[in-house]
């Protein structure tokens, strides 16, 4: 860090990779919202049959548009149905096909865990993959669901922004959207980062390992395995669940600089691309503006924070600080990457809810933790692919009441009143995530499910953050993990209540986004007038900004004052 | 004849004093619970309160939660959060009495007891008020009360509605046409009438307003609810956070958690500010709609004035003054200019109507020389339908006469054809044509045209800011209503309109999912006052109109939808920047308590500890501080709740920036201002002895704990 021009150079790189993937996000936004709206899109002569097939397969028509109760249902069966085919499958890994003779079944709990944390997109893994799960199990159960929890992502947050646009009371097809977000947008993107990947040096093999022998004698195995097509949907689908246990800082996962990079722009292309999108599909291209405006602030104070929170002196270490170059909190941290380029991949990671990791979040300052904290309490700056956007306009929603109060007017977003209906399901968002945390938090400390370690202050604070942030993670489907040496997370009660809790934290706020579009979709829109609050402005953008960052802080900050601001005090 | 006792005159009704003992009985009657229940945000304050009450009674029950258990704390808490809920129902108290005295001072001028009903053979009967079914007929002498609403059905009379609307001046009320309808209350200064019964007492518009204004019958408005819901989630959740926090403290051992420190802090999160007084908002509303002389018959209709997108106005009475004034003369071919405007002036002289005054000023102001009229040489022609002109004949025998083209021709013949085609043009360009004789010859033409009145054009930009597009209704061609509508700033209009003409653009604009409103009096705007969100019925209309509107304008004046628009939206933006000032008002109060729970924690706790910017070093206080801060939030802010968020028509994001500014920033910042400055006068106040002494004191009277 001693040459100034490696620094500028580091920062140079990641201005790039951003950059490129903000310049390419309203194409793909459009494009998106086009799958989003039924309209045709590029490569229909492809995608228009394979459709067809898969509607054929299901036995559905896709002429049919649900109303909210059957959409509901849809959705939630099929997901059902996926958590119980992957519960099965890694109950029984050892006796299908691909079965690796050195893995057992999965316990009960860590299957029930497993399968709640894939088919919810949240990938928090309770699991080493290379010891746990079979090729079997990560191919036909956790990669399946890969790509069919961010299809659902996707497949709601189309179904919500139709009550935007429609009138008739439905709110489309799930099975439907569904498909073509795989069909259109995921699987193609998919294989093409994959192409990408293996080019920039990933494994893409069915062999499980090699086994090498070493100069020492022993017999070393490195596992192995379809790195590069893993890889590429778990970045891309805000899944993040990696297939080594060491994620992004296996050099397998993540081989160099430039794959580094390239990885850091698969997981923002959809995130960055949904405002967009949104836009696309309600034919209103400025309003994405408000949106990226906001996800851009929140995230880069956070990528500033975490930035600080490293190159800020350690108290606890600036004795010996003193003595070295480096006075920041370099363990743990990936050295294979300058700071920023850590930095941006972590702060992506977690703010795009996919949870991959380059740096291990237990050893970062307790700023940096806030940082990656408060990301997963918004879940929308710009949170995981599809239900980001859809946090984001919920809480719009709730702003825009306020503010719509405020000019003086029933408050009304895209030409639909917001009554009493939808704020009470957009409230309830509010509610639902505190009680996720906090719940399990007592539940787990009071139970004696984890202690919390006698040595100080420093490494208590630490281990009740590593705890929050489990927990949260959860809720949020983030999948992010901060692991601490005093607390084992793979026990019973971890994998009951964290299943149960990915689960609520994934299903009621989808269901209450398509109660609100439901509530939407039966109104009849209303023309612009000059009195309408114009939301495509500056004016609205800051005030989203604040209106998210103040009501989010409302609600976590006692549970940060325990945690990373102890941790600050302390030390730790 | 039982003669009906008067009604107090109207500076009796303008001042309503509100009764302090009234207030206070009602903010005490208002901790019931029953009360308490349908403000959810200020119930769980009162929960609140009630347990720390028990917890201070005995202490013992809970050992666990008070082990540093303080007397004098506890009794302060108790004592702030009481008054957070008596400032609450204070407010609401206030705005009641407010409505009351209104009610109260309608009351009074209610009708008589008893009325005098004719049956249908013509008899009468003096029969007591409640007697009386929709369709009777009464009669009302001069001097009389009028006992209800209802229509005149014989004779006429002039009306004083001073007791209403303030206006001195009587109105005139006569059977058949659009000037029918009576209200109960006022009188019959002049004539007497008999009238049909339209509403029962009990059901009259006075009665409505009456019982509007007294909160007891008030619903909820839409927007109110879904406020409540998204405060009741929030407090909810602030509710489950602080819980958490509490067993966090106590379960990591890092902080003891006193149960009055958490109850403190939770209710200083709670939304008390804009929970506290939106009962008063909602009522005051009401109260400043009456106070407008505007009968509304729901607060949602207000409410509805604020959203309205777009307003039908009537041309005439509305944007032009009722009456068409001279604007110019022509002569006729062989007619000189100056002897034409003699003739006019003179002619018109006499002539009492606004039409004929202003014949006289354009005359004298373009140089005419009447002659002088000696008193009895003259004799003045009054307008006749029959003849359909007006005139004077004087004492040498010469004849002025005016009126309309087709009435002129028929007293004095043909036009000669260049004047003739001129008046056909004029008529054309939307002006009225007048002709002038004398001694049947035809000498020229005056030019009537619509005189837009003064300030309405300023009223109708005013509106545009506000974001409603106005339309003008008329009957003329296009060309005059265009002419008017530009002239007047109107954004559209329609010629040529027949009576229902304006509920076809009601329901086009309906059915386009805007909100409009429109001004009506007559029979046949009936329909559509009904179909629009928002229909002001003139209480100079007809029965039938003030029927079917949703509010009914006492003064008769069509521009008052501007003020009640304002008031609607006045109404909105009231709640939401209490609401944004109650969400921001928050950061301060973490800042001020969440430090002060670690500060007997060990040195490791350094980290939160910073967070207490404020400096507040005294634990206890700096609770109480923050309590009372919060509580004393809500009495501030009464007046605002009351008068409404200042408003003055701009776009709507300039609106959301100021108003952000002023309640968001202003939040923010009068928070940490406020905390601080209280915390500094309570610490002073301490240091008095008396102060100290009389907690104890208080305190000596509550059960052992552990003193």
């Amino acid at each position: 860090m001693s040459n100034p021009l490696a620094l500028v150079g580091s920062y140079l790189d990641v201005a790039i990779v951003f950059g490129l993937v903000l310049a390419a996000a309203p194409s793909i936004g459009n494009f998106m919202g086009r799958v989003f709206t039924n309209r045709p899109t590029f490569g229909e002569g492809v995608f228009g049959p394979v459709e067809r097939g898969i509607y054929r397969l299901l036995g559905v028509n896709p002429r049919h548009s649900m109303r909210v109760r059957e959409y509901i249902s849809a959705f939630l069966l099929s997901n059902a149905a996926l958590i119980i085919w992957i519960f099965l499958l890694l109950q029984l890994q050892n006796k299908l096909p691909l079965a690796a003779p050195n893995i057992p079944p999965m316990s009960w709990d860590l299957a029930l865990h497993t399968s709640a944390s894939f088919s919810t997109n949240t990938d928090f893994t309770h699991f080493v993959t290379e010891s746990q799960v079979t090729e079997g199990g990560l191919l036909l159960g956790l990669q399946v669901a890969m790509f069919l929890s961010a299809g659902a992502g996707l497949a709601i947050l189309a179904a919500f922004i139709r009550g935007f646009v429609r009138k008739d009371g439905t709110i489309g097809n799930y099975f439907v959207d569904i498909t073509r977000c795989v069909v259109r947008i995921l699987a193609p993107l998919s294989v093409l980062g994959a192409l990408i990947l293996v080019l920039l040096g990933l494994p893409q093999t069915f062999a499980t390992s090699l086994q090498f022998h070493t100069l020492l004698g022993p017999v070393q195995t490195i596992p192995l395995g379809p790195v590069a097509s893993w890889q590429s949907i778990m970045l891309l689908g805000s899944n993040g669940g990696g297939i080594f246990g060491a994620n992004s800082t296996h050099p397998f996962e993540n081989p160099s600089a430039l794959s580094n990079l390239f990885e850091i722009g698969l997981m923002m292309l959809i995130p960055f691309s949904s405002p967009f999108a949104f836009a696309s599909a309600v034919r209103r291209k400025g309003e994405a503006f408000p949106y990226l405006g906001t996800i851009l602030i929140v995230f880069f104070i956070a990528v500033a924070l975490l930035i600080i929170g490293q190159v800020a002196s350690n108290p606890e270490l600036s004795p010996i600080a003193a003595l070295s170059q480096n006075s920041f909190y370099s363990a743990g941290q990936e050295t294979r990457f300058t700071l920023p380029e850590g930095a941006l991949f972590q702060t992506v990671s977690v703010y795009g809810n996919v949870g991959a990791n380059n740096m291990a979040i237990g050893a970062l300052s307790p700023i940096g933790q806030m940082a990656m904290l408060f990301g997963m309490f918004t879940q929308s700056t710009p949170g995981g692919v599809g239900t980001g956007m859809g946090y984001l306009l919920t809480n719009a929603l709730i702003a825009i009441f306020v503010g719509g109060l405020m000019v003086g007017r029933t408050p009304e977003y895209l030409g639909k009143k917001i009554g009493k209906q939808q704020i009470g399901w957009a409230a309830s968002l509010l509610l639902i995530h505190p009680v996720l945390i906090f719940g399990p938090l007592v539940a787990t400390l009071l139970g004696g499910f984890a202690a919390l370690p006698t040595t100080g202050v420093g490494a208590s604070a630490h281990t009740f953050t590593s705890i929050l942030y489990e927990f949260t993670s959860e809720a949020a489907n983030n999948g992010s993990a901060m692991g601490s040496v005093y607390v084992n997370d793979t026990t019973l009660w971890f994998n009951v209540v964290g299943a149960v809790v990915m689960l609520v934290g994934r299903f009621m706020p989808m269901v209450a986004m398509l109660m609100i579009s439901h509530h939407f979709s039966v109104q009849t829109p209303l023309p612009p007038g000059p009195g309408t609050l114009k939301t495509q402005s500056f004016t609205f953008m800051i005030y989203l900004t604040l209106f998210l960052i103040i009501l989010t802080a409302l609600l976590f900050l006692p549970a940060l004052a325990l945690g990373p601001l102890t941790q600050i005090g302390a030390g730790g | 004849m039982a003669t009906v006792h008067l009604g107090p005159s109207a500076d009796v009704r303008a001042e309503s004093r509100i009764s302090i003992g009234y207030v206070l009985a009602e903010s005490i009657r208002g901790f019931s619970p029953r009360r308490m229940i349908r403000h959810p945000v200020m119930f769980t304050v009162y929960i609140l309160f009630l347990f720390i009450l028990v917890v201070m009674l005995d202490p013992r029950l809970f050992p666990d939660i008070t082990a540093h258990y303080d007397k004098i704390y506890y009794l302060g808490t108790a004592i702030l959060l009481f008054l957070t809920l008596w400032f609450a129902t204070v407010s609401e108290g206030i705005a009641e009495a407010q409505g009351r005295a209104q009610a109260e001072s309608l009351r009074q001028i209610r009708g008589g007891l008893v009325v005098h009903r004719v049956d249908a053979a013509g008899q009468e009967a003096t029969v007591p008020v409640e007697t009386v079914r929709v369709g009777d007929v009464f009669v009302v002498r001069q001097g009389e009360n009028i006992p209800t609403d209802g229509d005149v059905v014989k004779g006429a009379a002039q009306i004083d509605e001073s007791m209403l609307t303030g206006e001195s001046q009587t109105v005139l009320r006569e059977s058949g046409g659009d000037r029918t309808s009576v209200l109960g209350g006022s009188k019959v200064a002049e004539g007497e009438i008999q009238v049909r019964v339209s509403a029962v007492q009990g059901q009259s518009f006075l009665d409505r307003l009456i019982r509007l204004v007294e909160s007891t019958t008030r619903e909820k408005t839409p927007n109110e609810i879904a406020l409540n819901v998204l405060l009741s989630a929030l407090s909810l959740a602030l509710f489950i956070v602080v819980l958490g926090l509490v067993y966090l403290c106590q379960i990591t051992g890092y902080a003891a958690i006193d149960v009055a420190t958490a109850a403190s802090l939770l209710v200083s999160l709670l939304p008390t500010t804009i929970g506290g007084l939106l009962p008063a908002i909602g009522i005051s509303g009401i109260n400043r709609v009456a106070k407008a002389n505007v009968i509304a018959k729901s607060g949602k209709a207000v409410e509805a004035a604020g959203d309205l997108d777009v307003l039908i106005l009537d041309k005439t009475g509305t944007i032009t003054v009722g009456n068409r004034l001279a604007v110019q003369l022509v002569p006729a071919p062989s007619v000189d200019m100056g002897e034409l405007l003699n003739v006019a002036m003179l002619g018109s002289s006499l002539d009492d109507t606004p039409e004929g005054r202003s014949i006289v000023r354009l005359a004298a102001r373009q140089g005419a020389k009447p002659g002088r009229l000696e008193p009895g040489s003259f004799r003045v022609v009054p307008f006749s339908q029959e003849r359909r002109m007006s005139g004077i004949q004087l004492g040498d025998g010469a004849e002025i006469m005016k009126g309309s083209v087709t009435a002129i021709r028929e007293y004095a013949g043909e036009l000669p054809p260049t004047l003739a085609l001129t008046a056909t043009e004029a008529a054309r360009q939307g002006m009225t044509v007048l002709a002038i004789a004398r001694n049947r010859q035809i000498l020229g033409l005056v030019y009537l045209k619509d005189i837009v009145k003064p300030g309405i054009k300023e009223r109708l930009a005013e509106l545009r800011r506000m974001g409603i597009r106005t339309v003008m209704c008329t009957g003329d061609n296009r060309l005059t209503a265009a002419t008017i509508s530009k002239e007047a700033g109107v954004d559209d209009f329609i010629a040529e309109a027949r009576p229902e003409a304006k509920l076809t653009v009601i329901n086009r604009e309906k059915g386009q999912g805007r909100l409009v409103a429109m001004t009506g009096d007559g029979t046949n705007d009936a329909p559509a006052l009904a179909r629009a969100d928002v229909g002001l019925a003139m209480n100079s209309g007809t029965s039938a109109a003030k029927e079917a509107g949703n509010m009914v304008d006492l003064d008769s004046d069509p521009t008052k939808l501007i003020q009640v628009v304002s008031i609607g939206k006045q109404l909105l933006i009231t709640r939401g920047a209490l609401t944004t000032f109650s969400i921001t008002n928050d950061v301060a109060k973490y800042f001020a308590i969440i430090p002060v729970l670690f500060a007997t924690a060990g040195a490791g706790f350094a980290g939160v500890r910073d967070l207490n910017i404020l400096g507040l070093s005294n634990p206890h206080l700096a609770v109480l501080s923050t309590v009372l801060f919060n509580a004393l939030m809500i009495p501030a802010l009464i007046p605002l709740a009351l008068r409404g968020v200042p408003f003055r028509p701009r776009s709507a994001i300039d609106l959301l920036r100021q108003n952000l500014i002023l309640y968001g920033i202003g939040g923010l910042v009068s928070a940490f201002v406020g905390i601080k400055a209280v915390y500094i006068v309570l610490g002073w106040l301490g240091q008095i002895p008396g102060w100290q002494s009389l907690l104890t004191e208080i305190a000596h009277f509550l059960p052992g704990g552990f003193l």
